[in-house]
């Protein structure tokens, strides 16, 4: 069974000039083990899938079901339980805290959790990006990629089944791209997750198990 | 790292510091603010109290006196033994102590002369602050005489002092400043019998056991003389001097408290504008907070967290300086600095301290509930 299922999803912004069309009638999936990459030309309306699958908005039309839950009409703080819990997310800026430690960081999403103490999986998870020697250096001190894989640390910190990258590689060289792709592979077979990308890099799709290309919203 | 690694059980608190910590001149003046906003309020409040004091002290033990004097209306040359022991009888429980007066000069065998008052009294005891000497209870032989005038005079214990033709002996000095009196001039206190050629007396004395009943005794003794039209005696409570006093002093406080509410309104409106400021350029890591499932709660409670810090640590911080001036102030107005110490003026350290944690936490509500509710996509889009 997907882990992750949008069926008939059309999302539309009113602006005040027009009305857009960001996704129109999408069908996606996405299972556990398995890395599906989205490509497409910007304004494709990849960030507005994305956003749909890590539950960070919702559709105007269609359904988008979770692990087989029917989470469409969710309210904005059960959306917020379900990426607690459930979702992973890695962004092309990396977005780490700039005052906290990199084992702060990848502590984030669970630190208000006090009953849990996440910290050796933290230390872990940063052992296993190669960066156990770095737990206490902040974001400045540490280069691109290692930003990266802290971020990618962060974003497994909660056993999550989903991890969403949204374009993982687009502010690191071709070297430092391969060697995330290949840790986010390795994490991806380890932990039995599905990892969901989209990007325009061509080099992400030689990483993928299956790829969505998305034109003008429409799943080609 | 202890700190960090002690803080780790409070996320918020945590989030706070560190967030705190990476613009520190921008924390240090929010901070300030609220510091200068403290020590005003609490100053100003101890100022109040400090004032009230002085004033109080000034009174001395005046407040459980009252004065009774010859009034308009009264037909003889002054309150008779009748009247007085109507007094007496009017108010039992106190201490009557009436009281003939006149005027001299004395003149000392250097040649020094001094005016003074004298006053003919059986039992001076409570009227009088002695600074050397006796303190009689029954003035039957002696004198008691104003310390300044005694030197002055060049007078000892035990010198003879003139009135009216009988030679007096100075048993005690009378301390020199003594509640209202006539400091001014020096007073020559002898036994009534001395000015026994003057049949009424000056004025009568009631000392009572404390202020409330002194106003009470001071409107009996005026009920039972005197009617609509005419004044016999005139009953004066220092009591109600007191009370008047201290119900300006309350006024004062109130303004100057005002005053300083003021400060800390601008230090807490600096306070919204930090606050604001730094949610606004921390959107889009409040939004990735939101993405990775940070509870809008939560954000809330970090922001709020952060605004109190500033709060409670300025709060401290003014506190602590302004418990310097205090002592400082007390010290000046009253002469004894360990009076800030007190319940009625070390309150105002704790109402400074929790002024300014509302006040920030006040500052704080908007732009932490702001922050809290911006949609994560719009947040992260920046």
């Amino acid at each position: 069974m997907s882990v992750i299922q949008l069926k008939d999803v059309t999302k539309r912004y009113d602006t005040e000039a027009e009305i857009i069309e960001a996704l129109k009638a999408v069908d996606f999936r996405a299972d556990r083990g398995e890395m599906v990459v989205v490509t497409g030309p910007s304004g494709s309306g990849k960030s507005t899938m994305l956003n749909m699958i890590g539950l960070l908005d919702s559709p105007t039309e269609g359904t988008i079901h979770l692990d087989g839950r029917n989470v469409t009409n969710f309210s904005e703080d059960e959306r917020t339980e379900e990426r607690r819990s459930q979702l992973g997310f890695v962004f092309q800026d990396f977005h780490l805290l700039p005052m906290l430690t990199a084992a702060e960081n990848v502590e984030l999403p669970s630190m208000w959790d006090t009953d849990v103490d996440r910290r050796d999986r933290a230390v872990d998870l940063l052992r296993r990006v190669g960066l156990g020697d770095r737990l206490s250096h902040t974001p400045d001190e540490l280069s691109g990629g290692q930003q990266q894989r802290v971020a990618i640390a962060r974003s497994l910190i909660n056993e999550p089944d989903i991890l969403l990258a949204d374009e993982p590689t687009g502010n690191l060289d071709q070297e430092t791209g391969e060697t995330v792709l290949d840790e986010i592979t390795r994490l991806k077979n380890e932990e039995n997750i599905a990892v969901v990308a989209i990007t325009h890099d061509e080099q992400l799709v030689g990483y993928a198990d299956r790829v969505v290309r998305l034109v003008d919203g429409v799943v080609q | 790292m202890a700190v960090a690694s002690y803080l780790r059980r409070f996320p918020s608190v945590l989030m706070a510091w560190r967030n705190l910590g990476r613009n520190r001149a921008r924390t240090a003046l929010a901070m300030l603010g609220i510091v200068i906003g403290v020590m005003a309020i609490v100053s100003l409040g101890m100022t109040g109290v400090a004032l009230e004091q002085q004033a109080t002290a000034n009174l001395g033990n005046l407040a459980n006196e009252v004065s009774v004097s010859p009034g308009e209306d009264i037909e003889t040359d002054g309150i008779t033994d009748d009247q007085v022991e109507t007094i007496r009888d009017i108010a039992p429980a106190t201490t009557v102590i009436p009281q003939k007066s006149n005027a001299t000069e004395l003149t000392a065998r250097n040649g020094a002369e001094a005016n003074v008052q004298v006053t003919g009294v059986t039992n001076p005891a409570p009227l009088y602050d002695i600074a050397t000497g006796d303190e009689p209870t029954r003035l039957q032989t002696g004198a008691l005489i104003t310390e300044s005038t005694a030197e002055q005079l060049g007078l000892q214990l035990g010198d003879p002092v003139e009135y009216g033709g009988q030679i007096y002996r100075i048993r005690g000095f009378i301390a020199a400043e003594s509640g209202f009196g006539p400091s001014g001039g020096g007073e020559l206190v002898l036994p009534e019998s001395a000015l026994n050629e003057q049949e009424y007396y000056n004025s009568v004395t009631v000392i009572t056991e404390d202020g409330e009943t002194s106003t009470a005794t001071a409107n009996a003794i005026e009920a039972e003389f005197n009617d609509a039209d005419e004044e016999i005696l005139t009953a004066t409570s220092f009591a109600s001097v007191q009370e008047d006093i201290s119900s300006f002093t309350n006024t004062l406080e109130l303004a100057l408290l005002g005053i300083g509410s003021i400060s800390l309104f601008v230090a807490s409106v600096a306070i919204l504008n930090v606050m604001l400021m730094s949610t606004i350029e921390r959107r889009g890591e409040i939004g990735v907070l939101r993405a990775v499932g940070v509870r809008r709660g939560e954000v809330l409670r970090m922001i709020l967290t952060e605004a109190a810090f500033l709060g409670g640590v300025g709060g401290l911080i003014g506190s602590a300086g302004s418990l310097v001036v205090g002592l400082a102030l007390f010290h000046v107005l009253t002469g004894e600095a360990t009076l800030a110490l007190e319940w009625s003026s070390s309150r105002y350290l704790l109402y400074g301290m929790l002024f300014a944690l509302v006040a920030s936490i006040l500052s704080g509500i908007y732009p932490a509930w702001t922050a809290a509710n911006e949609s994560p996509v719009d947040a992260l889009r920046g």
